[in-house]
């Protein structure tokens, strides 16, 4: 098999000592989980204890690569960061891109596992040696962002390619972010897992090569996907950035303002937070992460905007100034905090300031950069904001919780679900909570045929289906998903870069099968975990209060929605796979209550 | 009349925010709409038709492509990018 390395690097924290092992897996967990966030999953399943505190020395912090990463297809540069969540205490799984992925696959393995916890804030170095594998303390890194320590870091010759934290993840704010090359590792809070263990950065230095069987094929398909890659299918992310969704949200009213509670900010508003009037308000510049020929990273000011950014430090908490949305995400990517967290539990808070159930000084449309300062300080009020939505209205009560905007403690992206009706059932099921990345069910709304202001009860389980399968395949490969527009059909070609890539021959089938497999995985890890059919809902909110065009969603409907899709995945009542789910996919192999993984001995 | 609002890559294309054409069916208006905003042929209007690379919404709503539908006067379509992802 080529493309990967049929191995893993198990890492072991304790004190001050750091232990590492090579772990060999069989040929058959890439034929049944590809890579990426699928390898992730059955890695996390395998070495999380049941029942794990996510912040606890014992919870594993997953780095999955993929078999295409290193080679010269477009977007390929990724690679995938799971842990038990410590925002939802389900599975969580991001995924980052550029410089650092190449360099970590060079290690010499196709995931890194990291357990235990150091005793003292430290620079933990991965090495393809392991007797190279050290820890060193840190002290005076603490509160730096990750850019200011890459930089620092680089400029004393300490390493080159990092994975760190901000200050937030050393306060271990549940929704810390992971960083690397300006990119995160976002939702859920894997930056405070890292914090945990008292690791601030993560640096690796390695030659291995995983290399691919055909060569030549995988040249010229890169070529191909390249060319495809510079068309009209993704010319708004490279013309524009998701940025532009924007104004077209705001005219669709399917644009979250105020917590949720209307769906537009007019139009002069809206073009003020449109690309156009961003770049008037900071230079703008285009980039790419390491290996992409799309180029859909637009600066402003220095600051990546993307359109979850631009909504949750926009609109949700009714900011129409581009400048100051700009600093906010600034100061979001400085301290290490997921935006869509940051702004959705600023706006739940400005709400109930303004409906009088605190008296802290907070309003909406207000300055929030002291605000995001004092949450990844966990200053003050800051603390309490730290937590995340869905415990900071368990705090306030006084109903709160029923505009509290979450899914399983995960607030929601940018996107009204009274008005995307397929997409509220695909933010209730998505197994990391409310979802628009492992589910991108809001495309199912808004193509021909499919009325959005329903719920469609007899199709819509199948369209957030197909859009989870297809995100499994997309992220386990794995391929940015700004490619899909070029790729047409993405199980073949997936099936066929696979094959040219390891050598071992792979089919449309197959491959739907093991994104199938990777999704029972998912949901098997939260029923583990506690899950309970009760969560895959949407707050009362988006039942009790319609729009103010009458879009309203009815809660039965999504109940029978939930309840259809469970019944397709093959999932029975109380979770977890079918009898019959279980033998077509093999899972019993694979879902096994067999000990984790052998690690390292050598810490006793 | 009819009114086109056009947003993301269509309005990039087009260099134009919004253009009105004579109401009629949806294949007539894609004509029109090409006629006056050569910018977006072929990658967003072709033949009369949207690629695969625009959707249109009628009055922000519902996603239409059915070249033979009517519009009706005073309506409003809205053209997008088709790549929604964010």
């Amino acid at each position: 098999m080529r493309g990967n390395f049929g191995r893993i690097l198990l890492v072991e924290l304790r004190g001050d000592r750091v232990a590492v092992e090579h772990v060999p897996l069989p040929e058959a967990v890439y034929q049944a989980f590809v890579g990426g966030v699928g390898l992730g999953a059955y890695l996390l399943w395998r070495f999380a204890p049941a029942g794990v505190d996510p912040l606890a020395p014992e919870a594993p912090l997953v780095y999955a690569f993929s078999p295409l990463l290193g080679t010269p297809l477009t977007t390929t540069a990724k690679f995938a960061v799971l842990c038990k969540s410590p925002l939802t205490g389900r599975i969580s799984d991001g995924l980052s891109s550029s410089r650092f992925a190449l360099a970590a696959k060079r290690l010499g393995v196709d995931a890194i596992v990291v357990r235990g916890a150091l005793d003292r804030l430290s620079w933990l170095h991965l090495d393809e040696d392991p007797a190279a594998c050290r820890a060193e303390p840190c002290p005076a890194w603490a509160g730096l962002s990750a850019h200011e320590l890459s930089d620092m870091a680089t400029k004393q010759g300490l390493f080159r390619h990092v994975s760190a934290i901000g200050p937030a993840g050393e306060r271990q704010v549940r929704y810390a972010t992971i960083s690397n090359d300006g990119r995160h590792a976002g939702r859920g809070g894997a930056g405070a897992v890292l914090g945990a263990k008292r690791v601030k950065a993560i640096s690796v230095r390695g030659a291995a090569v995983a290399g691919v069987a055909d060569a030549a094929s995988v040249q010229a398909r890169a070529r191909d996907l390249a060319a495809r890659s510079a068309g009209a299918a993704t010319e708004k992310y490279r013309a524009l950035g998701t940025a532009a969704n924007l104004e077209t949200f705001d005219r669709l009213r399917i644009l979250p303002r105020r917590n949720f509670q209307t769906v537009s900010i007019g139009q002069a508003a809206a073009r003020r937070l449109a690309p156009e009037g961003l770049a008037r308000a900071a230079e703008h510049v285009r980039d790419s992460c390491a290996g992409c020929t799309i180029g859909c990273d637009h600066r402003y000011g220095g600051t990546r905007i993307e359109y979850e950014t631009q909504f949750a430090l926009g609109p949700l908490i009714d900011v129409d100034d581009p400048a100051r949305l700009i600093a906010a995400a600034g100061a979001c990517d400085a301290l290490g905090l997921d935006t869509i967290s940051a702004g959705g539990t600023l706006a739940f808070a400005m709400e109930c300031a303004e409906r009088g159930l605190v008296d802290w000084p907070l309003r909406f449309g207000d300055d929030v950069l002291p605000w995001l300062g004092a949450i990844a300080r966990r200053e003050g009020a800051g603390d309490l904001l730290a937590e995340g939505t869905r415990r900071l209205a368990a705090v306030i009560g006084q109903g709160s919780e029923r505009f509290a905007c979450h899914v399983k403690g995960l607030e929601l992206p940018g996107y009204e679900p009274r008005a995307m009706q397929t997409f509220a059932l695909g933010l209730c099921v998505a197994s990391r909570g409310a979802d628009h990345n492992r589910s991108g069910a809001y495309q199912a709304d808004l193509q021909v045929g499919v009325d959005r202001y329903r719920a469609d009860v007899a199709r819509a389980p199948a369209r957030v289906i197909e859009s989870e399968d297809n995100a499994a395949l997309l992220d386990s490969l794995i391929l940015c998903k700004f490619l899909r527009g070029a790729i047409r059909e993405p199980w073949r070609e997936g099936a066929e870069l696979l094959t040219m890539v390891t050598g071992l021959s792979r089919g449309e089938d197959d491959l739907r099968r093991s994104a199938r497999r990777i999704a029972a995985v998912r949901h098997a890890f939260n029923v583990r975990e506690g899950w309970t059919l009760a969560e895959d809902r949407l707050p009362d909110r988006f039942h009790d209060e319609a729009l103010e065009d009458g879009a309203s969603l009815s809660r039965a409907d999504v109940v029978a929605m939930v309840d259809a899709y469970h019944a397709a995945r093959g999932h029975v009542p109380q979770g977890g796979p079918s009898e019959r789910l279980r033998r077509e996919l093999e899972l019993d192999a694979w879902l096994t209550d067999a000990p984790p993984l052998q690690g390292p001995a050598s810490l006793g | 009349m009819v009114t086109v609002e056009l947003y993301g890559v269509p309005r990039l294309r087009a260099g134009a925010s919004r253009v009105e054409v004579p109401a009629g069916t949806l294949a007539s208006i894609l004509h029109a709409l090409a006629s006056a905003l050569p910018g977006l042929v072929p990658d967003i209007v072709h033949d009369g038709r949207l690629t695969e690379h625009a959707l249109v919404a009628i009055d922000g709503r519902e996603m239409i492509a059915d070249p033979e539908l009517p519009i009706a006067d005073g309506s409003v379509l809205v053209l997008l990018s088709a790549a929604a992802g964010g």
